[in-house]
C-alpha cells in the first residue's frame, strides 16, 4: 500500500460553493484573484488590438484613405497583441499553474497585482507615444527609447514572481510546464534588453534592424510557443485528467524552442548588409523551430489518442490543439523561408507578415484561449457563459487568421516573383505612382487579408466575451480553492485543491 | 454564523462565510451536523469521513507515473474529493505500482524530480549563445582599408528629418537596403554593413535609398502629402523640408570623394569616381 501523499494530511475543506467572489476576494485564493485580472486586462487589450490591427490591414491597401498611416497603426497593433495581450494573458497563465505546480503560495501576489496595472498603464502610454509621434520607429513597438525602461521594469515582475515561487516549492517533481515557464520568464526580460540595447548610440543600423528582428522572432518563439505551449500541456493533461504521453517529447519541444529563438528573425536579412555566414547558419540553425512546434503538437495528440470525442464540450482545449497545429505551419512557413534560396524571393515582403500575424494573432490568440477557458471557470467560480462563443472563436480565428496567412504569404510571393521578373524594378525609377502599378496584383490580396481580418477580429471579439461574460453572467459551478497552512512564515507547506457542488 | 464557524474560520484562515457554506456541503455530503463539521475543523473533534471513492483504473496511468520508492507527490491540482485516501490496488510481481493521490487519482501533473533552477540557467546559457551567434557576430563592424562606406555625412536637417522618418513609421512599408539579388537590380549600389539610413525590414511600398537619383524634392513632397495611395502624412512645413532633406541625402553611397571609391561588383552600382546625379 503506498502511502498518502503529505499534501493530504490536511482535512480538505470539502465541497465548497464559491460563487460569493467577494468572500473570494479577502480569502486566501487571493493569488487566484491576480490570474482573473491578467486574463480579463488581457481580453480587454485583445480587442483593441484587433481594431487596430483592421485598421492597418485597411490602411495597407488604401493607405490614402485611412487616417493614420500603416507605420503607426502597425506599431500600435503590436504594443497592444504583444505587450497588452500576450504578454498580460500568459503571464495570469503561468499565475494560475505556479501555486497548483509547486505546492506553495505565488509569491507576492501584490507585486504580481501591480504588475498587470503597470503593465496595463505602459501599453495605454505606449500607444498615445506612438500617436503623438513621439515614437522611435523601431519595429515592432515604434516606442521612443525612454519608454522601453520602465517596461524592461515591468517585465522582470513575472521573472521575480515565477523564481521566488519556484524556489521555495514544495513539490520536488515537476511537471514538463514548469520548464516552459520558467524558460520564458527568463527569456523575456532579455529579449527586451536586447531590443533595448538597439537604441544606444553607438549601435549601428544594421546592429538596430537585427536586434529588432531578434526580438520579434524571439517574442514568438521564446515568449508565444513556449510558454503558450508548455501552458497548454498542462490544460490538457487538467482538463482530461489523463497522464502526458512523453516528457521526453515535451523537453525536445521545450528546447529546440528555445535554440530556434533568433534564427528566423536573422533570416529575413537575408542577402542584406550582414556577413554572408549568418544566412545560411539561420537557415541550418532555423530547423530547429518548426521541429520544437512539432514536438509538442505530436506530444499533444499523443496524449488525446483515444480520447478525442471528449473534446466536443472542451473549447479551450480545442483552441490549444488548434493553436499548436497553426504553429507547426508558422514554424514551417518560417523556416522554409530562411533558405536564402526561397529569401531571395520572400524576404521584405508580406510573407514575413502573414508569419507574424499568424503567429501573433492566430497561435498566440488561440493559446492562450487554451489556458484562459480552462482556468476562468476554476478560478472565478462561474462557468463559461455559453459554449457557443469559444466555439465561435475558435472557428472565426481558424478562418480568420489563417485567410489573412494564406492571403498575405501569397502577396508576398506575387510581389516577390514579380520583382525577381524585373517588373518592380522598374517602378523603382517612379517612386510611390510606379510602386502601386507594379504591386497591382498583390493588392487583390491585401484586400482579401483585410476582409479575413474583419472575420478574425469577430472571433476576438468572441474571446473577449466569452472571458468578460465567464465573471459577469456565468453560471455558478465548483471552483477550485487552494488553502495553505498557516506557517506563512516559512512559505506554505500545504495545499489541498477542494472543488465543491453548484447549491 | 455561529462561535464555531468563526472558531473554524480562524483555524484553517479562510472566511466565515465560506467557511459555513463549505461546512453545510460537507455536512450533506457526509450526513453529519454542520457542527459536528465546525467543531473538528476548530480543532474539537474527529472529521466525518465519506465512503471511499473508486480507484481509477490503472491503464491511464502512463510514463509520468514512474516507480515510486517513497511517497509520491500528490496530484496538488486535481480536485480532490472529501474522502479519505483509498489504499492502491495490490500489483502483481514484476507489475510497477501507480502512484496514487489522496483522491485515488494518478498524479497526472507530476512529473519526475529534477531542478527547476537548472532549467533556468540552461535557457539563460541557451539565450547567450543565441545572442552572441545570431546577433552580436553579424552585427559587428567590419573594416576593409580602402573600402567604400555608405556612412552618409547627413546635413542637420536632413538628421532631424531622419528622425522624423522614424517616428512617422515610414520603415514600416519602405526600405532602405539594396542586396545584391536579381530583385533588386537598378535601385542603386548594394547597402554595405556600414549604413547609417534606416533599413527597414518590409517593401509594401518602393525602397527609399538613392531616391534623391532619381525624384525631386517637389515630387517626394507630393507624396508624403498624400498622393496616390500614400498616406498623407500631416507633417509641418518645417518637418515636410527635414524629411525631403533627409531622403534627397540618402545614397547607398556617398560621394565619391567622400568614401574614396574603389570599384565594385555590385549590380547598378555608381560608377567609380562618379558623382551620384543629383535632384
Amino acid at each position: 500500500m503506498l502511502p498518502p501523499s503529505r499534501f493530504a494530511t490536511r482535512e480538505p475543506l470539502a465541497a465548497t460553493q464559491t460563487a460569493d467572489t467577494r468572500a473570494l476576494l479577502r480569502s486566501a485564493s487571493d493569488g487566484d484573484r491576480v490570474v482573473s485580472a491578467h486574463f480579463l486586462a488581457g481580453a480587454l487589450f485583445l480587442t483593441l488590438a484587433g481594431g487596430f490591427e483592421l485598421l492597418a490591414l485597411f490602411s495597407l491597401r488604401f493607405g490614402g484613405l485611412s487616417p493614420v498611416s500603416y507605420g503607426r497603426m502597425e506599431s500600435m497593433a503590436n504594443i497592444t497583441v504583444m505587450l497588452g495581450f500576450l504578454v498580460m494573458s500568459l503571464t495570469g497563465g503561468i499565475y494560475y499553474v505556479l501555486p497548483r505546480l509547486t505546492g506553495t503560495r505565488l509569491w507576492r501576489r501584490d507585486l504580481a497585482f501591480v504588475g498587470m496595472l503597470a503593465m496595463s498603464g505602459l501599453v495605454v502610454i505606449d500607444l498615445l507615444a506612438v500617436v503623438l509621434g513621439l515614437g522611435g520607429g523601431r519595429q515592432p513597438f515604434g516606442l521612443p527609447w525612454w519608454l522601453h525602461i520602465p517596461m524592461l521594469a515591468v517585465l522582470t515582475i513575472p521573472f521575480l514572481v515565477t523564481v521566488m515561487t519556484v524556489r521555495r516549492r514544495e513539490e520536488t517533481r515537476s511537471f514538463v510546464t514548469l520548464w516552459f515557464v520558467i524558460g520564458g520568464v527568463t527569456w523575456l526580460p532579455l529579449l527586451y534588453l536586447v531590443y533595448f540595447a538597439g537604441d544606444l548610440p553607438f549601435v549601428s543600423s544594421l546592429a538596430e534592424t537585427y536586434s529588432d528582428l531578434f526580438f520579434s522572432a524571439g517574442f514568438v518563439t521564446l515568449w508565444v510557443f513556449a510558454v503558450g505551449g508548455g501552458l497548454f500541456y498542462y490544460t490538457v493533461v487538467k482538463e482530461l485528467e489523463i497522464p502526458l504521453a512523453s516528457r521526453q517529447l515535451a523537453a525536445v519541444g521545450f528546447w529546440s524552442l528555445g535554440f530556434a529563438g533568433a534564427w528566423w528573425g536573422t533570416a529575413q536579412l537575408v542577402f542584406g548588409p550582414g556577413p554572408g555566414w549568418i544566412d545560411g547558419v539561420s537557415a541550418a540553425l532555423g530547423l530547429a523551430f518548426p521541429i520544437g512546434a512539432l514536438a509538442n503538437a505530436s506530444n499533444v495528440s499523443l496524449t488525446l489518442q483515444g480520447h478525442w470525442e471528449r473534446l466536443s464540450d472542451k473549447p479551450g482545449v480545442v483552441s490549444g490543439v488548434i493553436g499548436l497545429y497553426l504553429g507547426v505551419t508558422v514554424a514551417i512557413l518560417a523556416s522554409f523561408a530562411s533558405f536564402p534560396s526561397v529569401g531571395s524571393i520572400t524576404a521584405l515582403t508580406a510573407y514575413w507578415e502573414a508569419i507574424e500575424y499568424g503567429a501573433l494573432f492566430g497561435v498566440g490568440v488561440l493559446l492562450v484561449a487554451g489556458i484562459a477557458f480552462e482556468a476562468m471557470p476554476r478560478v472565478s467560480g462561474r462557468d463559461l457563459s455559453s459554449l457557443d462563443r469559444p466555439r465561435s472563436f475558435n472557428r472565426w480565428t481558424v478562418i480568420g487568421a489563417g485567410g489573412v496567412m494564406i492571403s498575405l504569404v501569397t502577396a508576398g510571393l506575387v510581389s516577390g516573383f514579380s520583382w525577381v521578373a524585373g517588373s518592380n524594378s522598374a517602378a523603382y525609377v517612379d517612386a510611390g505612382d510606379g510602386w502601386a502599378a507594379g504591386a497591382g496584383a498583390s493588392d487583390v490580396l491585401l484586400l482579401v487579408a483585410f476582409g479575413f481580418g474583419v472575420i478574425a477580429f469577430l472571433g476576438q471579439l468572441a474571446y473577449a466575451a466569452t472571458v468578460i461574460g465567464t465573471v459577469t453572467i456565468g453560471r455558478a459551478v465548483p471552483q477550485e480553492i487552494l488553502v495553505y497552512g498557516s506557517d506563512d512564515r516559512q512559505g506554505t507547506r500545504e495545499v489541498t485543491v477542494v472543488e465543491g457542488e453548484d447549491e | 454564523m455561529s462561535e464555531l464557524s468563526a472558531a473554524a474560520a480562524e483555524a484553517l484562515g479562510v472566511p466565515e462565510a465560506l467557511v459555513h457554506r463549505s461546512a453545510a456541503a460537507r455536512a450533506a455530503e457526509t450526513g453529519a451536523s454542520i457542527d459536528d463539521v465546525l467543531t473538528a475543523w476548530a480543532g474539537g473533534g474527529d472529521v466525518p469521513v465519506a465512503k471511499a471513492a473508486e480507484a481509477p483504473p490503472t491503464d491511464e496511468v502512463a510514463e509520468e507515473t514512474a516507480p515510486a520508492p517513497e511517497a509520491p507527490a500528490d496530484d496538488i491540482v486535481a480536485p480532490l474529493s472529501d474522502e479519505m485516501p483509498k489504499p492502491a490496488e495490490p500489483v502483481s510481481p514484476g507489475q510497477v505500482a501507480a502512484p496514487t493521490t489522496a483522491s485515488g487519482k494518478p498524479p497526472i501533473l507530476v512529473g519526475e524530480a529534477d531542478n527547476p533552477i537548472g532549467v533556468l540557467v540552461g535557457a539563460v546559457a541557451l539565450f547567450l549563445a543565441i545572442f552572441l551567434v545570431g546577433l552580436v557576430g553579424p552585427a559587428l563592424p567590419a573594416e576593409i582599408p580602402g573600402a567604400r562606406s555608405s556612412d552618409l555625412p547627413f546635413s542637420e536637417a536632413a538628421l532631424r528629418g531622419q528622425h522624423i522618418y522614424r517616428s512617422v513609421g515610414c520603415a514600416s512599408c519602405h526600405t532602405q537596403l539594396v542586396r545584391p539579388v536579381v530583385a533588386d537590380v537598378d535601385l542603386g549600389a548594394v547597402t554595405l554593413s556600414d549604413s547609417n539610413q534606416v533599413l527597414g525590414t518590409r517593401r509594401f511600398g518602393p525602397d527609399l535609398s538613392n531616391l534623391g537619383a532619381r525624384t525631386t524634392a517637389s515630387q517626394i513632397g507630393a507624396v508624403v502629402t498624400g498622393l496616390g495611395d500614400h498616406p498623407s502624412l500631416a507633417l509641418a512645413s518645417e518637418d515636410l523640408e527635414d524629411l525631403v532633406a533627409y531622403l534627397l541625402e540618402s545614397r547607398t553611397l556617398g560621394t565619391a570623394a567622400e568614401n574614396d571609391v574603389t570599384g565594385t561588383d555590385d549590380v547598378g552600382d555608381t560608377p567609380a569616381g562618379e558623382e551620384p546625379a543629383q535632384p
